[in-house]
């Protein structure tokens, strides 16, 4: 028992078969609480605690599984490229939107991070959160944070984005994709990403295309308030 | 081998996406300079859709698959922040709406002040 739960292979093909099971779960109960990043995550990690298993063994088949989020980042450019009428035609919208949106989230964490009495060092840790993980990991290094709280709050975005972000949308009369799809890539970058392509195509290409803006654009903020403080 | 000679090009924008970020002293992240280069290849005709959109497709389509791990990392670290993951997880939650909302307003704000100069304009002509 002990030589399977130490194998990459049962884990890689345990966290395929979660997320194909969340993915059939999503499509029975078209929830956005059925989000399949937050169902499968609870499956594995329930059976990770289950089995006593440490992230450390399940990092054989996690380093596999994400390393195939960089290639789907750069893929992302094949959307914006099928776009690209969309995107000519709204090229202001999209820089002036994320970079609106880049600067109210940094100045929303450090209100809420207040508000929380949370740490200076978490309060560091939680800037970037808005921003795709490795971009956000690089960036609380530089600010002297935790990379490894960064990474965690980077997830909680994600999905908090995009279990939350479409009613959210709705609830505010945002209908249109293009408002909606730098809504979700701005707020909650790839994972919101991956919400938006489900609802749509422009949707989908419009939140990747913010991931990227947004993300440099936060890089840049970051970097002249580091110079600032 | 079609879906490996899509992913190849895939990986090799990865890969000068990440030497580019070297050379620039890590000052822009390899993957997004990657996603960049692609799109100049793609504008440039030099690779067309079909090099790559069958594994592209793979990859965008099971993109939330692909962030498991990164939300299983929790497991690693919770013990040293069990005290303040409400706190954290109330930050995340309530700035990732303030953000939506600020982007999809700003959004409207600027299609719509587009709109009216495009009506004032054709109204002068």
């Amino acid at each position: 028992m002990h030589e399977l739960l130490s194998s990459t292979a049962f884990w890689m093909c345990l966290s395929i078969v979660c997320y194909a099971c969340s993915i059939r779960l999503q499509q029975r109960f078209p929830s956005p609480l059925c989000n399949p990043l937050l169902l499968a995550s609870i499956m594995i990690g329930a059976l990770l605690v289950g089995t006593g298993t440490t992230y450390q063994t399940y990092q054989g088949a996690g380093q596999m599984i994400v390393f195939f989020l960089t290639p789907a980042t750069v893929a992302l450019a094949l959307p914006i490229f099928r776009k690209l009428d969309v995107l000519r035609a709204n090229l202001l919208p999209i820089l002036i939107g994320a970079l609106v949106g880049s600067v109210v989230s940094i100045l929303s964490v450090i209100g809420f991070c207040r508000l929380f009495g949370l740490s200076d060092v978490l309060t560091l840790s939680l800037l970037p959160k808005s921003v795709t993980s490795p971009i956000a990991v690089a960036l609380s290094d530089m600010l002297g944070g935790f990379p490894s709280v960064t990474a965690i709050a980077v997830v909680f975005t994600g999905i908090s984005g995009a279990v939350l972000l479409p009613s959210f949308l709705r609830a505010l009369g945002i209908r249109d994709p293009l408002q909606t799809g730098l809504a979700m890539g701005t707020a909650s970058h790839a994972v919101g990403t991956a919400r938006a392509l489900e609802i749509g195509e422009t949707e989908g290409a419009m939140s990747g295309l913010a991931i990227g803006v947004a993300g440099l654009l936060t890089t840049v903020l970051l970097s002249l308030w580091t110079m600032v403080a | 081998m079609t879906y490996l000679k899509q992913l190849a090009v895939l990986l090799a924008c990865c890969a000068a996406g990440e030497a580019l970020s070297l050379l620039l002293g890590g000052r822009l992240p390899g993957n997004v300079l990657g996603l960049a280069l692609l799109l100049v290849l793609l504008l440039t005709g030099v690779i067309r859709p079909r090099h790559i959109e069958g594994a592209a497709d793979f990859l965008l389509q099971n993109m939330a698959f692909f962030c498991l791990p990164l939300g299983l990392s929790v497991l690693d670290i919770f013990d040293q922040i069990k005290g303040e993951v409400l706190a954290i997880f109330a930050v995340c939650v309530l700035t990732t709406l303030c953000t939506a909302a600020a982007t999809a307003l700003t959004v409207r704000l600027v299609c719509a002040v587009q709109r009216r100069m495009r009506g004032e304009v054709s109204d002068r002509a």
